[in-house]
């Protein structure tokens, strides 16, 4: 049986280029591994937030590459419900279309994984 | 130990070697594996993580050489050392081979460590019982 993979979105989009490495990670893995679940928590959640404009800091815009998910079969896009709330962010915002998931609900879906990459 | 009792570690390694803990705490978890009978399958390097496979790393001598240590640990105990090539490049961790063909002057990548994909992560994590991230 294929390994079931979570990788978690922790960080914010930019300030460090984990997001994006992540991101490339998660596009890789996926031609290999067809049971990935991908969450995003805490201010990994800005990631999905549309109208970033990273070129102004000289930053790569990688929003566009989250699209590719959906074309590479990736399915299973988590995002924690309590973290988009007080951070003030509706779904209708999110650029990529997602199950939002409460804080509950997200351990009990991390706990089903045989693997856990976080970033 | 029986073969059963063997588990077999695939190792994530994210952190910077000159500056997080990750880097040090990553090489005693393996050699604690090693030394309690258990199998490596490969050590995967990303992120920062790429930095361990700069030939040029040159710690005082009263500081811990990481990289030196991973060497001496994969080549006693016969894994890969497998560094992602596109976050290598991005921060000036080249091999021979990508130095002639991007037309650089140097390269740096320190022996045995290679460069290799993602899909080298795939395998290390579908072949694994444990993977674990540091």
């Amino acid at each position: 049986m294929e390994k079931k993979i979570g990788i978690i979105n922790r960080q914010a989009p930019h300030g460090s280029s984990t997001a994006r490495e992540a991101l490339d990670l998660t596009l890789a893995m996926s031609a290999f591994n067809e049971s990935l679940s991908i969450f995003f928590i805490g201010d990994g959640v800005y990631q999905l937030l549309a109208k970033h404009q990273a070129d102004f800091i000289l930053q790569k815009d990688f929003q566009p590459m989250l699209q590719m998910l959906e074309l590479y079969d990736v399915e299973q896009i988590y995002v924690c419900q309590d973290s988009l709330s007080v951070r003030n962010i509706s779904v209708e915002q999110l650029v990529i279309k997602t199950t939002l998931l409460s804080t509950d609900e997200i351990n009990e879906y991390l706990q089903q994984q045989h693997q856990l990459m976080s970033f | 130990m029986s073969d059963s009792e063997v588990i077999k570690f695939s190792l994530l390694v994210t952190g910077n070697p000159a500056s997080s803990q990750n880097a040090a705490s990553a090489l005693q978890f393996c050699e604690a594996v090693l030394a309690a009978g258990h199998k490596i399958c490969g050590v995967f390097f990303y992120l920062d993580g790429v930095l361990t496979a700069s030939d040029l790393i040159n710690p005082a001598s009263d500081e811990v050489n990481i990289p030196d240590r991973w060497v001496a640990l994969a080549t006693q105990y016969k894994f890969a050392l497998e560094v992602c090539v596109s976050a290598s490049l991005r921060r000036g961790i080249v091999n021979e081979q990508e130095a002639a063909q991007l037309g650089l002057q140097h390269y740096n990548l320190k022996s045995p460590f290679l460069l290799s994909g993602l899909g080298q992560l795939a395998e290390l994590s579908a072949s694994c019982d444990r993977l674990i991230q540091f």
